[in-house]
């Protein structure tokens, strides 16, 4: 049996921001078809890892590999391969949602047809429909993160990442995404996505990264995890507070209670 | 309404205007505490008070007195209108340039404060702002005011300009909500035709402000105040200058009526506001449909020729926020100030039809400078405008010389196109000879290219993506360097035919051409900075 295609490589990197280390020689890797959470408190370097992945920032030291091509040498080439939705995207608001689509569509080099094919596709699947010819800067946070979505997905990427996807979703569009992922992952496009609802990376991810003041502080499935952090059964809340030290919130609760 | 809330709101109001304007840094720290203000305000009166006294006093100007008496006591009963109209059209203008999404997170949106406390504080704030423009006027009337015995009208003009300065204030905050509560319905029922006119609207008002500051206009419009007081006595604004021409008549009753009402006038004004700002507490940014018609994809022939699909995709991108965002509005009422402000030198020249020589050499960088300050500011902006979006850059696959080319377009297009307008105005006042047109028309077009290239590094080199408290697009420094390059390319660009028109009379062509020669040299050499600096950029987001 062959070992699976490693899609993503990251080794060692490091990132600072002043004197402060977001990200501290972090090394994993992804394979095709996994669907990979990246879990951590907040100012932990998830979102700074993901910017390194898909070539927005550089990294300090170490290097990025996105389907055998360094993601330092030729971000280009990794941003046409990746698909990419960041936490709070900022979009156009001055262009309307159908307009955004399409310059993202023309960008990517999508022929005439495939547009026509897929933009309303999309806009039907996540209740964008009848107001795509609005301007974005009318939009809710919900509608704008439908759309950053769309814009991820319409040049059939082959790796998504995904920082923190469902914020401000509704139900439903949260399940269609999640849908979309498992779907996605079924076809062999590997996914690497951030999110602080533990209940989510539970059910979708194959695998998970605890990462905790730029370090990664645990890797593997939620039952490596379980047994690593010595708390078989219990839920990955526990798991995750047990590992990041962060488990004893009772006296918060207390003083803040008071 | 609690005092102390008023007093912190107009603190946090002050500081985040000072903190967002583009004074320099030492300035916005110095000026960072109300307190700092008002101790200023005072150093300013006295200050300058006491120096125009002691100027007087050496006699110097006594051959002068009765002219300069004149003129003081002119000034003291414009300066209460005037700074009324002067706060109410630098708000008007700082309220342009502010982009919609700061006034709809404002945190007092959900902070308890009531509309009355919000009202009077943003009241405070914006006369904290503008009493260093009145500190100065009073200040410079101060010493001849104690010199010519009228201390007394002085001080009612202090009274009163201080009056006027929160009716200024009072107006800019009602204008606040008015606008943004007319303009979101408006907008919403309008469309494309209501961004159209919300445009022209605002071009229309900067170019009006922007002309109204001109040194002639200006002087026009200070010697009208004096004359309407006196026929004009029912326009509420005037009501303190006419208390102040009561003062000087020896007038109490009238004086103190005509205060009275002006104070009167302003509660009035405060009542409005409030009534306005309870009504329409959240500007709310609206949902604007543009069209209704099916989605239609561009087809592959859409491209701009001699432009790839990214290059096209990011000027169309650019083209519909040219015209579509309000803060972008200032930079297409540039080349109609420019062109109006260029009109009224050459208007006084004669309207005299010019065969080339001297006058022609005077007249050159009146024809550049508009164009060469337009391309460059355009062209250096266009970097920053991509604000907190730019990140969409950052994820799309991208090069270099991709965005160089597709930010080149918009420049050059719209100089050609000013420098083409500008030379019809020109021959229209001037009557130019033909050849010396064609020249113009070659030369315009140089510059324009030259300077969106130049522009363009500069603005990859220092662009300034912050929307928050006023968008710049481009550091202050970056400006300023990239403007004085501008300028002095333009007018290296222009030294042969400088030289034809004073020494060699005769080269007109071959002239010509070698200007056209610095002018693409110019060119290529500044579009290959900007490739570079485009690459730097693009190597990793900085926001």
């Amino acid at each position: 049996m062959h070992p699976p295609l490693q899609t993503l490589q990251v080794n060692g990197v490091v990132k600072n921001f002043g004197n402060r280390r977001a990200v501290n020689g972090v090394s994993f890797s992804l394979s095709s078809g996994e669907v990979l959470g990246l879990l951590g408190p907040n100012g932990s370097g998830k979102s700074t890892l993901m910017k390194m992945i898909v070539g927005v920032l550089k990294p300090d030291m170490g290097n990025i590999q996105v389907l055998g091509v360094d993601v330092g040498t030729d971000p280009v080439s990794v941003k046409r391969m990746v698909g990419f939705v960041p936490e709070s995207p900022r979009l156009y608001e001055f262009l309307t949602g159908i307009e955004y689509l399409d310059f993202i569509a023309d960008v990517h080099a999508l022929d005439s047809s495939t547009k026509r094919e897929r933009i309303p596709e999309f806009l039907k699947a996540l209740d964008l429909e009848g107001r795509e010819n609005e301007l974005i800067n009318g939009y809710s946070q919900g509608m704008k993160q439908k759309l950053a979505i769309i814009a991820g997905l319409l040049h059939r990427p082959r790796i998504l990442v995904l920082d923190e996807p469902l914020n401000a979703l509704d139900p439903r569009s949260a399940r269609i995404v999640k849908d979309l992922i498992h779907k996605l992952r079924d076809d062999g496009v590997p996914t690497i996505f951030s999110t602080h609802v533990l209940e989510i990376a539970d059910a979708i991810c194959d695998r998970i990264v605890i990462m905790y003041e730029g370090n990664v502080l645990a890797e593997g499935t939620t039952q490596d995890l379980r047994s690593k952090a010595g708390t078989r059964g219990s839920t990955l809340e526990e798991v995750f507070l047990k590992l990041t030290g962060t488990a004893d919130t009772h006296e918060i609760v207390e003083a803040l209670s008071r | 309404m609690k005092l102390r809330s008023v007093y912190r709101l107009a603190i946090v109001l002050t500081k985040s205007q000072m903190r967002g304007s583009q004074r320099p840094k030492f300035m916005r720290r110095l000026f960072d505490d109300p307190r700092i203000i008002l101790i200023a305000d005072v150093a300013i009166v006295l200050g300058f008070g006491l120096l125009g006294y002691r100027f007087l006093s050496l006699g110097y100007l006594a051959d002068f007195r009765a002219m300069i008496n004149s003129t003081i006591l002119n000034a003291l009963v414009g300066v209460p209108t005037a700074i009324a109209f002067a706060v109410i059209v630098f708000g008007v203008l700082y309220e342009i340039s502010q982009p919609v999404q700061s006034l709809s997170t404002d945190l007092v949106n959900w902070l308890p404060i009531s509309p009355s406390e919000y009202v009077a504080g943003s009241i405070v704030s914006e006369s904290y702002i503008y009493s260093l423009m009145l500190s100065l006027f009073l200040g410079v009337l101060l010493g001849p005011a104690l010199y010519f015995g009228m201390s007394g009208v002085w001080v009612a003009t202090a009274l009163m300009a201080v009056t006027s300065l929160f009716i200024g204030s009072c107006v800019v905050e009602f204008l606040d909500t008015l606008t943004n509560r007319i303009s979101s319905s408006f907008y919403k029922k309008s469309g494309r035709s209501g961004i159209a006119f919300r445009l022209a609207m605002t071009i229309f008002v900067l170019a009006f402000v922007q002309l109204m500051f001109s040194g002639q206009i200006a002087a026009y419009v200070l010697q009208s105040i004096v004359r309407t007081v006196t026929v004009a006595w029912f326009v509420p604004v005037i009501w303190p200058s006419v208390a102040v021409v009561s003062t000087s008549q020896g007038n109490a009753f009238s004086s103190l009526s005509f205060a009275s009402l002006s104070l009167g006038f302003f509660f009035a004004l405060f009542g409005l506001a409030v009534e306005f700002r309870t009504r329409f507490w959240v500007p709310v940014p609206v949902s604007i449909k543009l069209t209704s018609r099916p989605y239609v994809p561009g087809k592959v022939e859409s491209r701009l020729p001699g432009f790839g699909a990214v290059e096209s995709a990011i000027f169309r991108k650019d083209l519909r926020s040219l015209v579509r965002r309000r803060e972008m509005a200032r930079f297409l009422a540039i080349p109609f100030v420019l062109a109006i402000s260029m009109s009224l030198p050459l208007f006084s020249i004669g309207g005299t039809s010019m065969a080339g020589g001297p006058d022609f050499v005077a007249f050159m960088p009146l024809y550049l400078m508009p164009i060469a300050i337009f391309c460059g500011l355009m062209a250096m902006t266009s970097i920053g405008q991509e604000g907190s979006a730019v990140w969409n850059l950052y994820a799309i696959p991208i090069l270099p010389r991709q965005l160089m080319k597709a930010k080149l377009i918009m420049p050059i297009s719209l100089g050609v196109v000013f420098s083409t307008v500008l030379i019809g105005i020109l021959n229209f006042i001037l009557k130019v000879p033909l050849p010396m047109f064609v020249v113009l028309v070659v030369l315009g077009a140089i510059v324009a290219f030259e300077e969106a290239a130049l522009g363009l590094y500069f603005g990859f080199k220092f662009p300034d993506f912050r929307e928050s408290v006023r968008a710049r697009f481009v550091s202050v420094w970056g400006s300023m360097f990239g403007m004085v390059t501008c300028v002095a390319v333009a007018l290296i660009t222009a030294v042969p035919i400088f030289l034809n028109l004073l020494i060699f009379h005769d080269l007109i062509i071959e002239m010509t051409i070698v200007s056209l020669v610095i002018g693409v040299v110019v060119f290529v050499l500044a579009l290959k900075l900007a490739e570079r600096q485009a690459g730097i950029l693009l190597e990793y987001i900085r926001v």
